[in-house]
C-alpha cells in the first residue's frame, strides 16, 4: 500500500477521467487550429495547402502545462492556502502599475512588462480572486465566524480587482473576475434572498448602465447583438461573418478543413475569440454539441471535486474555478453564436493564445490539488 | 468549522449544477436554431459572400467622321503589369523595374510614379507598368519572363487617334482616370439616378465605378467629346463572377457569359475628315489659327480646326511633364481650341452686324452717303480711317467693299448701342453654342446694362463709335463668326450648328433665332461682301483670284464658275488707347513683333449666288484680314466646292454588333404577326 502523501501515491491518486477529458478537448483543439491555417484545397493551386505552425504550437504549450498542471497538483494544497494573499495582493499591486506604465494593446491597457516578460495581471487576478476569497472564507468559518456581515470584506476582495480591470479597460475580464467572486460568495452560503434582491436590481440598472456607463464601443456591441444587419462592415461584421459560418456548417458540417468561410478569411480573430466558427463550420451542429458535451463532463467532474472536498478552502477554490470556467464557455459560445455582445473571451484550450491556456491549466492544477488533498479538513492555523 | 456552511453548500451546489444546466440547453437550442433550421438561408449567404461581381472594362465607342473614317478609336495594346505579391521573395519593386528597364523604355519619373501606384494599392493588384509598347518590346518581355517574376504581359484595348493633332481640341483624349474624376463621374450618376452616396446602393456603385477605372485597360474622357460623351462612349461594363475573401483578393473567376456588358455607342461627328486636314495643312506650321466651315443648307460643322495642335496619342498612356510644359508655354498656345474657346475681337467683320442694324432700325438707308476724309470728328475727338486718305464718298455696299471705317462710326452713331447688340446676337454672336465639346466661350456683345455690370462704368457714346468697327469691347469665337456668315448667306432659315450626328444628342435652346429680317437689308450685305471678293477696290480682290473660285472651269456642277463673298477683318492686339479706335499707325505692322500684330479675319460664303458653304478664319497675328486670311478662306472654299463635302449621305454606325441585348426585328406591314 502507497501512502496517498507521497509523490508517488499522489501521482497514482490522480482524477485520470478529467485528465483525459481535458486532452480530449486540448487535443480536438490542436485539430481545430492545423484546419484554421490550412485548407483541403486551396483556393489558388487546388492542392491541399497544410500550415501546422499554429497547431504545434498549441500542442507544445499543451504538453508543457499538463505537466505544470500536474506539478501544481503535487504541491500541497495547504502551501496554495498559504499563498493565496500574497498573490492577491501582488496582482492588485500589479493592476495598479499597469494603469501607470501598461502597455497598451488594441486601445486597452492591459500588459505590464517586466524586464523580458509581458505580464497579464488580470489573468493572475482570475485565479487569486477566488484563492484569497476562498481562503478567507476558511479562516472565517474555521473561527466559527457566520452571519451576514463575513460577506462584506469578501466583497472587497473582488470589488477592488474588479474596478482596476475595469479601468484598463477591460469589460471581459471584469465580468469573468465579478461572476467568479460572486459565486464564490455564493457557494460560502450567502443569503439567497439578498441574492435575488440584487439581481432584481441588476434587471432593473442594466438598462441605466446601458445608456449611462458603457463606452460607446461596448455600447455598439450590445446594438450589435440585437441588430447584427444594422452595420455589416462594422461592428456587426464579425458576428455576422461568424453566423453565416455556424449557419451554414448545417448538421453535420462541411468536412474537416473545408470551411469556405475559414478558408477566403471572413472571419476577424478566427483563430482566437472566433475559434468555435471554425468547428461549427466543418463539424456541423454534430461538433459544436460535442465540444459543449466535453466541457459540461469537465466541469461536472471539477464540481464532484469541489463536493468531495472537506475542506472550505478547496470547496470553494474548486467552484471558484469551475464557475470562472463556466463563464469562459456560455461568454465565449454566447458571444459567438449571438446571444451576447462581443466581449473578448477565448474559448479555452482550443482557442489559439498561450495566456488563457495557462490559466486554465494552472487552475485545473488546483482543482487536481483539491481532489488529492480532499480528505484533509485543513487547519490554516498557522500558517503566516 | 461552521455548520451553516456544510450544510447549504450541497443545496447550493445543486442550484449551481441546474443552472448550468439551463445555461447548456439554452446554448444547444441556439446552435440547433443556426444549424438545423436556418442553415439553409445562412448556406445562401455565404455562397454570395463569397462571390463578387467585377465591373469588365467594355469596348470603348468609336468616334467617326461624316464619312466614317475612325477618328477614335481603339487599337491593339500591348501592356505589361506588375503584382508584388507574386515577385521572387527579397526581390524588390525598385529593382524589377530596373530589370524592366533594360527591356523597355522606362524613364525615371514613370518608375517614380509606378512605385508611388504600388503602394496604394494592396499587394494583390495590378498595377500598370507600361502600355502601347510594340511587338518587339512585348515580345523582349515574354523571352524575359523567367527573371520577371511577378511581372506580367498582356494584350488588350486603347484609345488610338488615326488623325493625330487634327482632331486634339475637338475630340479631346483620354487618360487614366484620377480620383477627382471617379468622383465627378460618381457624383453625376448618383444625381441623375437620385441615390444618395451614403446609401447602400449608393456605396455599391461607387465600389463598382473604382474598381471599373482601376482596372488597367480603362481610360476616362478628359477633353473634348470624349469627355462630353463619356457615359455614351463608355458603354455598360459586363461583369465577371470572380470568387474572392475577405480582403477582396481574387481566389478565382467562374462563368459569367450572362452577365456581359455592352460596347460603347458609337459616335458620328459632322466633320469631314480630308477638309479639316486640308485646313490644317492650309495653314501651315508658321501660322496659329482656326478654320471653322459651316454648311449653311444642314448647319453641320464640316471643319472647325485650331492649329497647332499636339497629338492626343501622346496623353493617352501619360504625357511626360517636359513635353507637356512646353506645350503650355508655348506662345502659339497648342493646347487651345482657339475655334470654340477663343474670343477676339471681330474687327470690320462686325461692319456687316452694323449695317443690318442699321438699316433694319430705320437710321440709314442703303443709298445714304457718307464723306470719309480719313478721320471723323466725334465727341472731342478724332476717330480715324484706316485709309488715311479717306474713301471719299461712299454708301453702305461700298462702304462694306472698302470696309471704310468713317461709314460705319456714323452708321453706328445713328443705329445706337441697344440696336446693334440685338442684331448682334440675331447674328449669332455673344453665345456659347452647345457643341457637346468641353469648354466654349460666350464672348462679348456690349451694351449699357452688360457694361455696368462689366465694368462698373455707364455706356460712353464714344464705345458705340469703337464698336461700330468691331472694336472696343466686342468679342466673339471664330465659331460665332462662322455662324454670322451661315446666317448672313443663308438668311434665317439656316439650321442651328450641329457636331454630333449620331450617338449622342446635345439640346441648346438658348440659341437666339435670327428672326424676321428683311430679304433687302441682307441682299445690301450680301452684295458688299460680293464686292470685297470679285470687285476692284474691294479689300480681298488682290489676293484671292477677283473672287472666282473657278477661273478654269473645273468645278462639278452646280458649283462651275462659282463665286465667292466675304469680309475681312483686323482685330487689334496693342494697348487699350488704340482699343478705343484706330489711332495713326505708329508703325508698319510687319515691323511689329509677331505677339504684337493684328488679328486677321476673314469670314466668306460660297457659291455667291447661291450659298452652300460659309468659312470663317482666323490668323492669329496675321496682320491683315485680306491678305493673311482671304486666301485660306479662298482654298478651303474651293475644297469644299470640289467634293460638295456637304451633300454626301452621312455614314451610320453599324448596330448592336457586339451588344448585349437582342435588337427586335422590324416586321414589314401586312406581315402575319
Amino acid at each position: 500500500m502507497i501512502r496517498r502523501d507521497t509523490i508517488v501515491g499522489k501521482l497514482t491518486q490522480m482524477p485520470w477521467f478529467l485528465l483525459l477529458i481535458i486532452v480530449v478537448i486540448a487535443v480536438f483543439g490542436i485539430l481545430i487550429l492545423l484546419s484554421a491555417a490550412s485548407s483541403a484545397h486551396s483556393p489558388i493551386t487546388g492542392q491541399p495547402d497544410i500550415h501546422p505552425e499554429l497547431a504545434i504550437n498549441h500542442a507544445s504549450r499543451f504538453a508543457f502545462l499538463l505537466l505544470v498542471a500536474i506539478g501544481v497538483a503535487l504541491v500541497p494544497l495547504r502551501l496554495w492556502a498559504g499563498i493565496a494573499y500574497p498573490l492577491y495582493f501582488v496582482g492588485v499591486a500589479m493592476l495598479v502599475a499597469v494603469d501607470f506604465s501598461g502597455v497598451i494593446v488594441n486601445g486597452a491597457e492591459r500588459w505590464l512588462q517586466l524586464g523580458p516578460i509581458r505580464i497579464q495581471p488580470s489573468e493572475i487576478m482570475k485565479l487569486a480572486v477566488p484563492l484569497a476569497m476562498a481562503r478567507y472564507y476558511h479562516q472565517m468559518f474555521e473561527t466559527n465566524r457566520s452571519g451576514f456581515w463575513i460577506h462584506i470584506p469578501a466583497l472587497a476582495f473582488v470589488a477592488i480587482p474588479v474596478a482596476l480591470v475595469l479601468r484598463q479597460p477591460d469589460l471581459g475580464t471584469a465580468l469573468m473576475i465579478l461572476g467568479t467572486g460572486c459565486a464564490v460568495m455564493f457557494f460560502a452560503g450567502l443569503s439567497m434572498r439578498l441574492i435575488i434582491s440584487v439581481i432584481a436590481l441588476i434587471a432593473v440598472a442594466a438598462p441605466l448602465a446601458f445608456f449611462f456607463a458603457l463606452h460607446d464601443y461596448q455600447r455598439q456591441r450590445v446594438e450589435t447583438l440585437f441588430d447584427p444587419d444594422a452595420d455589416p462592415l462594422g461592428a456587426g461584421y464579425q458576428l455576422q461573418q461568424g453566423l453565416i459560418a455556424i449557419g451554414s456548417g448545417g448538421p453535420a458540417g462541411k468536412g474537416y478543413m473545408q470551411g469556405a468561410q475559414k478558408e477566403l478569411n471572413y472571419i476577424p480573430e478566427q483563430r482566437t475569440d472566433f475559434i468555435f466558427t471554425i468547428v461549427a463550420e466543418e463539424f456541423g451542429f454534430a461538433g459544436s454539441v460535442a465540444v459543449l458535451l466535453l466541457w459540461a463532463i469537465a466541469l461536472l467532474q471539477g464540481m464532484n471535486i469541489a463536493s468531495k472536498s472537506k475542506s472550505a478552502f478547496g470547496q470553494l477554490a474548486a467552484s471558484g474555478f469551475v464557475s470562472t470556467l463556466v463563464l469562459y464557455v456560455v461568454i465565449n459560445l454566447g458571444m459567438v453564436i449571438g446571444l451576447l455582445p462581443v466581449v473578448g473571451i477565448p474559448l479555452p484550450l482550443i482557442s489559439y493564445g498561450g495566456t488563457v491556456m495557462m490559466t486554465v491549466m494552472i487552475g485545473f492544477g488546483l482543482l487536481m490539488a483539491v481532489h488529492l488533498n480532499r480528505d484533509n479538513g485543513m487547519s490554516l492555523r498557522g500558517i503566516f | 468549522m461552521s455548520r451553516d456552511w456544510n450544510r447549504s453548500f450541497p443545496s447550493r451546489r445543486n442550484i449551481f449544477l441546474i443552472g448550468g444546466g439551463v445555461l447548456w440547453v439554452g446554448l444547444t437550442a441556439r446552435l440547433a436554431q443556426l444549424q438545423l433550421f436556418e442553415s439553409e438561408e445562412y448556406e445562401t449567404k455565404a455562397t454570395e459572400n463569397r462571390i463578387r461581381l467585377d465591373p469588365a472594362p467594355p469596348h470603348r465607342g468609336t468616334v467617326y467622321d461624316r464619312g466614317g473614317k475612325i477618328l477614335a478609336g481603339s487599337k491593339r495594346n500591348f501592356f505589361v503589369t506588375l503584382r508584388p505579391e507574386a515577385m521572387e521573395p527579397g526581390d524588390t519593386v525598385p529593382a524589377l523595374l530596373d530589370r524592366i528597364g533594360e527591356v523597355i523604355e522606362l524613364s525615371d519619373s514613370r518608375k517614380r510614379q509606378i512605385l508611388q501606384d504600388v503602394k496604394s494599392q494592396a499587394r494583390f493588384v495590378d498595377t500598370l507598368v507600361a502600355d502601347d509598347l510594340t511587338w518587339e518590346e512585348f515580345a523582349r518581355i515574354n523571352v524575359m519572363a523567367p527573371e520577371l517574376s511577378g511581372v506580367s504581359a498582356d494584350v488588350g484595348e486603347l484609345r488610338s487617334y488615326p488623325y493625330l493633332g487634327a482632331f486634339f481640341h475637338t475630340i479631346g483624349y483620354v487618360q487614366k482616370a484620377s480620383d477627382k474624376d471617379i468622383l465627378r463621374m460618381l457624383e453625376a450618376e448618383l444625381t441623375s439616378l437620385h441615390v444618395s452616396v451614403d446609401s447602400d446602393a449608393g456605396k455599391a456603385r461607387a465600389a463598382t465605378l473604382r474598381r471599373l477605372y482601376h482596372s488597367p485597360q480603362m481610360r476616362v474622357g478628359k477633353q473634348g467629346v470624349e469627355y462630353s460623351a463619356e457615359t455614351a462612349l463608355r458603354g455598360t461594363p459586363g461583369k465577371t463572377r470572380v470568387l474572392v475573401n475577405a480582403a477582396g483578393r481574387v481566389m478565382d473567376r467562374l462563368p459569367s457569359e450572362d452577365i456581359a456588358g455592352a460596347p460603347g455607342t458609337d459616335i458620328v461627328l459632322s466633320l469631314n475628315a480630308e477638309l479639316q486636314n486640308y485646313a490644317i495643312q492650309r495653314f501651315g506650321k508658321e501660322n496659329a489659327g482656326s478654320a471653322v466651315v459651316i454648311d449653311v443648307e444642314t448647319g453641320h460643322v464640316l471643319a472647325m480646326m485650331s492649329t497647332p495642335a499636339p497629338d492626343p496619342n501622346e496623353f493617352v498612356s501619360g504625357i511626360s511633364q517636359k513635353l507637356y510644359d512646353s506645350l503650355l508655354n508655348d506662345e502659339k498656345n497648342p493646347l487651345y481650341h482657339k475655334a470654340y474657346e477663343g474670343v477676339y475681337p471681330p474687327g470690320s467683320t462686325f461692319k456687316t452686324v452694323v449695317a443690318a442694324a442699321a438699316l433694319e432700325s430705320g437710321a440709314m438707308k442703303p443709298e445714304d452717303i457718307v464723306h470719309c476724309s480719313g478721320k471723323a470728328w466725334y465727341y472731342n475727338r478724332f476717330y480715324h480711317c484706316w485709309r488715311p486718305q479717306g474713301h471719299g464718298a461712299v454708301n453702305m455696299r461700298s462702304a462694306i467693299q472698302h470696309s471704310c471705317d468713317c461709314y460705319f462710326y456714323e452708321a453706328a452713331r445713328r443705329t445706337g448701342i441697344e440696336a446693334i447688340a440685338a442684331m448682334a446676337k440675331r447674328f449669332g454672336l455673344g453665345h456659347r453654342y452647345e457643341l457637346g465639346l468641353t469648354g466654349g466661350k460666350v464672348g462679348v456683345i456690349p451694351n449699357d446694362a452688360w457694361k455696368r455690370a462689366a465694368v462698373k462704368e455707364k455706356w460712353y457714346d464714344g464705345d458705340t463709335i469703337s464698336a461700330g468697327i468691331g472694336q472696343g469691347y466686342v468679342t466673339s469665337t471664330p465659331l460665332q463668326l462662322a455662324v454670322q456668315c451661315a446666317r448672313i448667306a443663308g438668311g434665317p432659315g439656316v439650321p442651328n450648328p450641329k457636331l454630333l450626328v449620331a450617338g449622342m444628342d446635345v439640346p441648346d435652346s438658348e440659341i437666339t433665332p435670327m428672326g424676321d429680317i428683311s430679304e433687302q437689308t441682307l441682299e445690301v450685305i450680301r452684295g458688299g461682301m460680293f464686292a470685297v471678293c470679285s470687285e476692284p477696290g474691294g479689300t480681298a480682290y488682290p489676293y484671292i483670284q477677283m473672287g472666282q473660285l473657278d477661273p478654269k472651269g473645273e468645278l462639278p456642277a452646280p458649283y462651275t464658275n462659282a463665286k465667292m463673298a466675304g469680309k475681312s477683318g483686323s482685330a487689334q492686339v496693342r494697348g487699350t488707347i488704340e482699343r478705343d479706335a484706330r489711332g495713326k499707325q505708329i508703325s508698319r505692322e510687319e515691323d511689329l513683333p509677331w505677339k504684337l500684330r493684328d488679328h486677321a479675319w476673314f469670314i466668306a460664303y460660297a457659291p455667291a449666288d447661291n450659298p452652300r458653304y460659309a468659312v470663317s478664319i482666323l490668323v492669329e497675328h496675321g496682320s491683315h484680314g485680306s491678305g493673311a486670311a482671304a486666301p485660306f478662306a479662298y482654298d478651303i472654299l474651293r475644297e469644299c466646292l470640289k467634293n460638295d463635302i456637304g451633300s454626301k449621305p452621312v455614314y451610320s454606325p453599324k448596330k448592336g454588333v457586339a451588344s448585349a441585348e437582342p435588337q427586335p426585328t422590324p416586321r414589314k406591314p401586312g406581315e402575319p404577326a
